[in-house]
This record gives structure tokens, C-alpha cells and sequence, in this order.
């Protein structure tokens, strides 16, 4: 890394550095290049063949996901060869898999549909071939449709190299290569741990968020983001309102640290608790062995209340303060200066020891 | 599994820099101790003796098709119906065999005897119709043949195979000891003047042996023909990694049967062809990964290896046999290298090239065990006697395997640029009217019979003439073949072999498939035989790995050649 090259894409000259790819260096420089099996922070695949270029002037078709750059390199991102083979590889997709959009929870958010629209292809040349799979309905978080499934092996790059979980891989060989978790297992019935990385790294319906299954179209979605309220990583995430309401958790790797796009499962699929029924609205006091609705004013001054008259009859290391992982650093500092300063005592723990 | 299959996988894991490598020989392990089937519960204690995770153990075994994930019967009957075979009545066999034993392809015999499929090329073109029997291959067969193999494993008793094969040299350089008997022995071997250029190697420096193959220009016969002094030039200098050599046994690409005649018959030969070439690169350790189907060659070759060992050849250099287990593809060699790394055998994106990022991620040189078999004569004998052999550029001896519609297929040693007419009447002349011949193993353009003249079999006149010399397998159609037939054979291959990563490989190859299906079903439309055209251009260059090239190349020069036949199959429909 570091060297400075100078190359030509669509006849512009270009500086990149040396180890750069082609593809990064074209984005870098706002030149479109489709990609699909291309996903950030995993090794290139190659696999796809829709991000090819032609360099020189013999024809040579390359990967730009794994092609790195050289001195005088001449690209061309859109000539009609590229364009051929970007097509064919497209309408092979379409026609080896169940692309019926109407009822594909991806529809308007699908990096194959974009393709064949950026294609402009009105139908494949070749006859459909439905491979037949039955979708995969055994769990309630992640449904999977291996008739939409592109064999791009995202899932598998993100759950192997990213997570680090190794519960995917692909099995079989041929055109039926198959990505799976071990002995071609339902995920509920494999090592998965839900995290659903895979999910967000799956560009095509293959892979969806079941609970928000009918819950709004993606062009409906409204992204939030904000820190995971689970612990104190304090993961960034996105929800995804429809309606006024969090459908799911998608993530976003440019949000980089602490979690770099990637969540567990409790952050990913957790967020139901939001409009649940039985959440507390308000504080409760037990009064007469009977819990009853109370304002905050009321509740904090009970807590005072009860706190002075304990510290002043048994001590203050009569109280002890046991703090919760979910807290923010911030808020946990305060507890202890809390039970510190005010209490006067340093019987305080954390939920993290138990 | 018990203990004892631990230590002996660990024993295997030693041979290896990464344990991880050892997970193909164990799973042959579970498998032989477990009637030659693995249960999903072998895989998982596998995967644990190796340490790997279990969808990788499950996805490596589902994709060599050597590892049963079904039951087998007692004797598996495995008929190559590849191209040599096609082409010399395998399908008979099979039908035969569906009769005799009352099952289709696939099935089982009741009482859990036999169980028959239909397999692809196993390397034994000259011999075909050839059947595998659990280890074991029956060639030369015919339809009497079958019926008493049948009948004495119905008794429990596996005969005697008839090792029969034709043979002959002009070079006497890669099958001068073809003819002996017990050449495998090093006694033998060494009486014929083996492992004198290897005495000779270690008085040299390292750089010279490298400058005297790049002088010989000797190019790879394991189908590219790329000049091996080249790439070993590639070897990245003041490296401090270990250098790896690995010698390509493979021998998948069907028409090609040639390696195994030397290591079959003359292994100490290939085995001094390592020994010198890995001191030429600074190798201490070689791999030779040989095609699981030969088990009875490995044995050969490790028993030879054991022989130098002893003998005190093998000081500087350690050499491990690495068995495959079912994968045209792995004969790719970063497909292969992926494989002793105890993967599945998914080709790698290039660059890095293997020279500068191969085996363990360290410089990688693999060759051909033709190409390294031709290294003791250059090191003994000189470039100037090695370059009298040949022609301008293409030098040498090479082996070329006949198979097909000929009298006498066989492996006959010729210098390269031998006219092809010569090399067919020495292997006994066509038989019946010749429509065109496929030179250079199954991933070359075919040739119509108007279109050889004078050939000459080398790599840069079969260029000439629009194809490849490949390995060499020259495979010999006569006009009771169907092109569409032949076509559609090719590509059930193809599409049964891609590893399944790339979209051009995966789909195009099973599309072209399907489209052929139609064709030779007589459901066919001339527009059917466009998009195969077009497809099959598109292909060309745009897969991940040079396979799509290998069926792209053959299928299009088949329908473009060939389109009356293809036209005919869909006016009668
Ligand atoms: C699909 C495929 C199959 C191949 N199979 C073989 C094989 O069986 N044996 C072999 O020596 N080379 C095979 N090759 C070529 C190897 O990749 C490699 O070029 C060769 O082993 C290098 O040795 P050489 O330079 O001595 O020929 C195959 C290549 C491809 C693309
Ligand atoms: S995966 Fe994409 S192309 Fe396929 S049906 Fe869904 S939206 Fe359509
Ligand atoms: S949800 Fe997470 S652990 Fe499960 S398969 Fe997907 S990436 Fe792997
Ligand atoms: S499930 Fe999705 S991410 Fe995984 S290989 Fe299929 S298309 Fe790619
Ligand atoms: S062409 Fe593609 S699918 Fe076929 S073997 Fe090569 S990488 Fe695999
Ligand atoms: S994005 Fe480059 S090959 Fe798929």
C-alpha cells in the first residue's frame, strides 16, 4: 500500500494507490461499477463476474472486485463485451432461480433487481428453471429462500471471516451448490447464533428479517439510528420504523466503530419489547402488598425517603447498588458516585460479575 | 471412532504444515471403517479429531463425489461413461448391468451387493469400457467380461484384473522402462542408470539446474504448455517463506491417461524428477496429489518414495502423496492447492499467482508429472540433446494417449510435432470411417476429419490449426458417433465437475445442458442452437477460472462445426 500509480478508466486518468482494487479506486472516483458477490470487509470472491472490466486492448475481461490496480492500466468499464458478459451473467441469475418479485420482501431493495434494471433486460434468453427448494420456515427471526438464493456466498464470507461464527458454508458442488449451515440443517437446528449478519449481507431475498415480513415496503422504511439499549458496547444500529413502527434492525458498516456493522442477536432481533403490552409505563409502588401506578415525583421521593430512613438506623453499608451492563459508561459512573457521594457506601457491583 | 483412527489421522496431520489438511485423509479413514459411507455423525467427529468446523467437514464432503453420503452396496460399481468410454460401449454396460442387476443408476441391489452408477473419466481411456469396483479397476471390458466379474463377486470374490495396455516408444525417454517388469523397484530402476542426473544435480548449484530447464524451454504437458523455467522464474528472490513443490497427478482431463503409465510402471522416474526439481527451487517439501481413483498408483508411488528414502535420494526433500477424492476441477492448480489444504476444491482468484502466494500462502511451483519426468534426462543428458527432440520451440518427448475409435489405443511416446497421422497408424489406424478427432483432451476445440491434413502434434501448430495439444489425449470419432450426442456428453461432464462458485461456470455450463437436452430430445429450436453459440462466447474468458474456457472452447467448435447435425435434430422434431 502506500505507492502512488497512475492508470486510465473510461479514459480518465487516475491516481490510485498500490494494492487498491479496481473497484475501489472506480468508487473513489464516482465511476459505477455493478457488483454483486462484492461485500465490504470480506475477502473478494470473484465469483459473480458482474463487476468486470476489459483492460488493454485485447479484450481481457477481469474481476475489478479482485483485480488490484498497476502502473498504466488501461480499463474500460462499459464496452460492449463488458456489457455482454454483465448481461448474460444477469439473465443466467434470473433465469436459475424464483425472481417473482410480488412477494419478495427485497422488492425495491435488491442489488439483483437493480442490476437487471440497470441492465435494461426485458426477459432472459434463457427458460426459467425453478430449483425447487422448499423455504425455510422453522424459526421465527430469519426466513430463507434458497430459490432466490444468487450463491454469492456473502452470507458465508460475513458468518465465517466477520463473525467468526462458521456455521455456513457452501455444500454440494455444480448447479447444486448449495449454502448451508452443516449437514444441510435448518438454521434453528444448527450452531447459529442469530446474530443475523447474514441477513444484511444477503443482497437478494434470499435471506430476510421474518418479523417484518409484510410489515412495510422498503421505500416505506424510515431508518433511525441509534446505540443498541441492550449492553454497553453501545453498538450503532438502524431500526427500521414503518408506520410508526420498528419493524427491524439492519446495520450499517460505515458506522464503524465499536461494532462495524455487525450486532448479536439480542440488538438484532430484541426490539420487539418496544410495543409490547406488558411493558411498564409508569413506576410501580407495592402498597399494601398490592403494586399500584405512581408518577415519577411520587416514586423518586418514596426511594429518598426510604434510603435516608435505612442509612440512618443500619449504616450506610446497610445499601448496596448493583448497576446494569445495558447502562451507558456514563450512567454507570454516576450510579457509583452516586452511591458513593450520596450514600456513602462501595457496596456497588455490576451484572456484567454475575 | 476409537482411538486408534485418532492417532493414525494425527500420524497423517504430521505429514502436513496444517492440521486443517489432514481432514480429506481422515474422512477416507471414516469412511473405509464404516462400510464406505460416512454418516453425518463420522463427519462431526472428524471435523473435531481435524479441527474444523463442521460445515466446512460437510461442505468438503459433499463435494468430492468419493465420499458417500448415501449407503453403498458391498461392491460399487462405478462405470466411466466419459467420452473414451461413450465411445467404446460404456453405455451398454450400463444398460447391461441395469438388467443383469435389476436397478437404475444409482440404486442398490436388495440384498445390499451392488450398487451401480455411472462415473466420469477415471484415467483408463485407453482401456475403456473400464468399471471401478470399490478400489479396483476392471478394464478392457466387454459385455462376457461384465457378466463374470459380476458372477464372482456374487461368490465374494474380487478377480484378478487384467492389466493389459498398449504401449510404445520412439524416445525411450518417459516409457524406456515401460516394458520392464519390476521397474518399480529402485534395484531395477538404478540399474537402467535412475537417480544418476540426481547425483549429478547435487553437484550443482540450485540456479544452474533452474537455467538448464529454462534452457531446455522444456513447456508443461499438463495442458497449457506454459515453459516451465519461466514460471519457476517466478519464484519471488529473497524470500523467506518455505518454497513448496507440487507435482500434478491429477490426470482428470478425459482423453488423458499418460501420467499414470509412468507412475505406474516407472515411478522412481517422476520421483527423481522431483527430487531434482525441488533442490533446483529451494523446495524441502513436495506434494504429489494424484486423483483418489488411482489408490493402487498412490500405494505404488509411496512405496517408491519409502525405497529412496531409504536409499538415501530423498535427504533434502520430503515427499507426501496427497490423495483426491473425486474433482475434475482439482486437476486447476489453485483448485488443488485449496484441496491438501483440506477444502473444497473451489479454484482461487488470480492473481496472486501460486509462484508468489500458493500452498500455505507461501511460493508454489506446480507441475505436471510429464513435465518433471522430463527433468532427469535434461539434467543428465543436456539442453542440446533434449532440444535434437522436437521442433522449434516445442521440445522434447511427449506422451500421447489414443483412445477412441482406434485398433490398438494405447500411450505411445513420440518427440513433439509428430505428425498425427503417424501417431494414429501406430495405434493400430481409425476403425471405421473417421469424422473427426479431439487432440488434446476433452477441453480442446474437436477437429473435423477434412480438417487434420498433416498435423503436427505440438503446441504451437495444433494453435495453428484453430485448437489445442492439451495434454495430448487424442481422442478418435468415426462416423457411427453423433456430434449432438457427443456434445451433450461433454457438457453433462462439465456441468457435473464446476466446483459451483462462479455464475458463467455454474449456470452457463448447466444451461448449455439443458439446452442440448432439448436439442438431441428433438425439442429443440434453431434458436436453441444460437443462444448455445452466443453463450458459449460470452463464457469464453469470463469465468473465475479457466474450466468455463475448457467446455465453452469444445461445445462451441462442436455445434459451429457440426451445426447440419444440430439443424437436423430439429427438423425431425
Ligand atoms: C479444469 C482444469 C483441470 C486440470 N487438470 C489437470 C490435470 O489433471 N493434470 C495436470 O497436470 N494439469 C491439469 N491442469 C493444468 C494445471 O492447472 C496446471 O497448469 C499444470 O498442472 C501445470 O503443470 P505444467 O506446467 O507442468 O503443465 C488443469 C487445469 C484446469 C483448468
Ligand atoms: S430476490 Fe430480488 S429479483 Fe429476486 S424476487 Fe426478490 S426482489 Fe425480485
Ligand atoms: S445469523 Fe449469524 S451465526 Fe447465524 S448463520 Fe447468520 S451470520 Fe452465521
Ligand atoms: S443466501 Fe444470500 S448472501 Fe447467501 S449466498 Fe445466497 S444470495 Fe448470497
Ligand atoms: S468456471 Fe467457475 S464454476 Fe466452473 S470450476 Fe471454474 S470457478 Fe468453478
Ligand atoms: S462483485 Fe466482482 S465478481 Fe462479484
Amino acid at each position: 500500500m502506500g505507492n502512488k500509480i497512475s492508470l486510465t478508466i473510461d479514459g480518465k486518468k487516475i491516481e490510485a494507490s498500490s494494492g487498491q482494487t479496481i473497484l475501489e479506486i472506480a468508487k473513489e472516483n464516482g465511476i459505477h461499477i455493478p457488483t454483486l458477490c462484492y461485500y465490504p470487509n470480506t475477502k473478494p470472491a470473484g465469483a459473480c463476474r458482474v463487476c468486470v472490466v476489459e483492460i488493454g486492448t485485447a479484450g481481457k475481461l477481469e474481476a475489478s472486485c479482485c483485480t488490484p490496480v498497476s502502473p498504466g492500466m488501461v480499463v474500460q468499464t462499459n464496452t460492449e463485451k463488458v456489457m455482454n458478459a454483465r448481461r448474460m451473467v444477469a439473465e443466467l441469475l434470473w433465469s436459475s432461480g424464483n425472481h417473482n418479485c410480488l412477494q419478495c420482501e427485497k422488492n425495491g431493495d435488491c442489488e439483483l433487481q437493480d442490476l437487471i434494471y440497470e441492465l435494461g433486460i426485458e426477459k432472459p434468453r434463457f427458460e426459467i428453471d425453478l430449483p425447487g427448494y422448499e423455504i425455510e420456515d422453522t424459526n421465527s427471526m430469519i426466513q430463507r429462500d434458497l430459490n432466490k438464493c444468487i450463491l454469492c456466498g456473502r452470507c458465508i464470507r460475513v458468518c465465517n471471516e466477520i463473525q467468526v461464527h462458521e456455521v455456513l458454508d457452501f455444500s454440494m458442488r455444480g448447479s447444486h451448490t448449495k449454502v448451508s449451515p452443516a449437514f444441510d440443517a435448518d438454521y434453528i437446528d444448527s450452531e447459529c447464533v442469530f446474530c443475523g449478519a447474514c441477513v444484511d449481507a444477503c443482497p437478494v431475498g434470499a435471506l430476510t428479517f421474518k418479523q417484518a415480513r409484510f410489515k412495510g415496503r422498503p421505500w416505506e422504511m424510515k431508518k433511525v439510528r441509534t446505540t443498541c439499549p441492550y449492553c454497553g458496547v453501545g453498538c450503532q444500529m438502524d431500526l427500521n420504523v414503518s408506520d410508526g413502527k420498528v419493524v427491524k434492525v439492519t446495520t450499517n458498516m460505515d458506522y464503524g466503530k465499536p461494532n462495524h456493522g455487525m450486532l448479536c442477536s439480542k440488538g438484532r432481533f430484541g426490539m420487539n419489547f418496544i410495543d409490547n403490552s406488558d411493558r411498564l409505563k409508569t413506576p410501580l409502588i407495592r402498597m399494601d402488598g398490592e403494586l399500584k401506578a405512581a408518577s415519577w415525583e411520587e416514586a423518586y421521593g418514596y426511594i429518598a425517603e426510604k434510603f435516608a430512613s435505612i442509612k440512618e438506623k443500619d449504616g450506610p453499608d446497610s445499601i448496596a447498588g448493583l448497576s446494569s451492563a445495558r447502562c451507558t459508561n456514563e450512567e454507570n459512573y454516576l450510579f457509583q458516585k452516586f452511591m458513593r457521594a450520596v450514600i456513602g457506601t462501595n457496596n456497588i457491583d455490576h451484572c456484567a460479575r454475575l | 471412532m476409537n482411538e486408534e483412527t485418532e492417532e493414525r489421522v494425527s500420524e497423517l496431520a504430521n505429514l502436513y504444515p496444517s492440521r486443517k489438511s489432514a481432514l480429506m485423509p481422515a474422512l477416507e479413514i471414516a469412511q473405509r471403517k464404516n462400510n464406505n459411507f460416512l454418516s453425518n455423525e463420522d463427519i462431526k467427529e472428524v471435523a473435531k479429531i481435524v479441527g474444523v468446523p463442521n460445515s466446512r467437514a460437510f461442505g468438503v464432503t459433499t463435494y468430492y463425489t468419493m465420499y458417500n453420503t448415501k449407503p453403498v452396496g458391498k461392491y460399487h460399481l462405478q462405470v466411466d461413461t466419459n467420452i473414451p468410454g461413450f465411445l467404446s460401449g460404456a453405455y451398454e454396460i450400463v444398460e447391461h448391468l441395469k438388467k443383469k442387476l435389476g436397478i437404475e443408476v444409482g440404486g442398490t441391489t436388495g440384498d445390499g451387493l451392488f450398487t451401480l452408477s455411472s462415473v466420469e473419466d477415471l484415467g483408463s481411456c485407453g482401456t475403456c469400457p473400464v468399471v471401478q469396483v470399490n478400489d479396483t479397476y476392471y478394464e478392457n471390458l466387454t459385455i462376457e467380461k461384465v457378466d463374470e466379474l459380476v458372477e464372482s463377486l456374487k461368490s465374494g470374490k474380487m478377480p484378478e484384473p487384467d492389466t493389459f495396455s498398449n504401449f510404445g516408444t520412439e524416445c525411450n525417454i518417459l516409457l524406456k522402462n515401460r516394458g520392464i517388469s519390476d521397474a518399480t523397484d529402485i534395484t531395477v530402476y538404478k540399474k537402467g542408470g535412475g537417480y544418476e542426473a540426481l547425483k549429478k544435480t547435487f553437484k550443482m548449484q540450485p540456479s544452474e539446474i533452474v537455467d538448464m530447464v529454462k534452457g531446455s524451454m522444456i513447456r508443461g504437458r499438463g495442458g497449457a504448455g506454459f515453459p516451465a523455467g519461466v514460471k519457476w522464474g517466478f519464484l519471488p528472490k529473497d524470500n523467506s517463506r518455505p518454497v513448496y513443490l507440487i507435482c500434478n497427478a491429477d490426470e482428470g482431463e478425459p482423453g488423458t491417461f499418460k501420467d499414470r503409465q509412468i507412475m505406474q510402471y516407472d515411478p522412481h522416474l517422476m520421483i527423481e524428477g522431483i527430487a531434482i526439481s525441488a533442490y533446483a527451487i529451494g523446495a524441502e517439501k513436495a506434494f504429489i496429489y494424484i486423483r483418489g481413483e488411482f489408490r493402487w498408483i498412490a500405494d505404488i508411488l509411496e512405496n517408491a518414495i519409502r525405497q529412496a528414502k531409504k536409499d538415501g535420494q530423498l535427504n533434502h526433500v520430503d515427499i507426501v502423496v496427497h490423495r483426491g477424492a473425486g474433482s475434475y476441477v482439482c486437476g486447476e492448480e489453485t483448485a488443488l492447492i485449496e484441496s491438501i489444504e483440506g477444502k473444497r476444491g473451489n479454484p482461487r482468484v488470480k492473481p496472486p499467482f501460486p509462484a508468489n502466494v500458493g500452498l500455505y500462502g507461501s511460493p508454489t511451483i506446480v507441475n505436471n508429472v510429464e513435465t518433471l519426468s522430463c527433468v532427469p534426462f535434461i539434467v543428465e543428458k543436456g539442453v542440446q540433446e533434449f532440444k535434437k527432440i522436437g521442433t522449434e520451440g516445442n521440445f522434447g518427448p511427449k506422451l500421447y494417449g489414443v483412445s477412441g475409435h482406434v485398433n490398438k489405443p494405447g500411450v505411445y511416446e513420440y518427440p513433439l510435432g509428430t505428425s498425427l497421422k503417424v501417431i494414429l497408424e501406430t495405434a493400430g489406424g481409425v476403425k471405421g470411417n473417421l469424422k473427426a478427432v479431439i487432440v488434446g483432451g476433452l477441453s480442446v476445440p474437436i477437429l473435423k476429419a477434412d480438417e487434420i491434413g498433416d498435423l503436427k502434434m505440438d503446441y504451437d501448430s495444433c494453435a495453428k490449426a484453430g485448437t489445442m495439444l492439451g495434454s495430448g489425449g487424442i481422442m478418435v470419432i468415426n462416423d457411427t458417433m453423433s456430434i449432438p450426442e457427443l456434445a451433450l456428453r461433454t457438457i453433462n461432464f462439465y456441468a457435473h465437475e464446476c466446483c459451483g462458485q462462479c455464475v458463467p461456470g455454474r449456470e452457463g455450463s448447466k444451461t448449455i445442458k439443458v439446452l442440448l437436452g432439448k436439442l438431441t430430445s428433438g425439442e429443440g429450436t434453431i434458436e436453441n442452437i444460437d443462444t448455445i453459440l452466443d453463450t458459449c462466447d460470452t463464457i469464453k474468458g469470463l469465468t473465475l477460472c479457466p474450466t468455463g474456457d475448457a467446455f465453452a472452447m469444445p461445445i462451441e467448435a462442436m455445434v459451429a462445426k457440426f451445426r447440419g447435425e444440430f439443424e437436423d435434430l430439429v427438423k425431425r422434431g
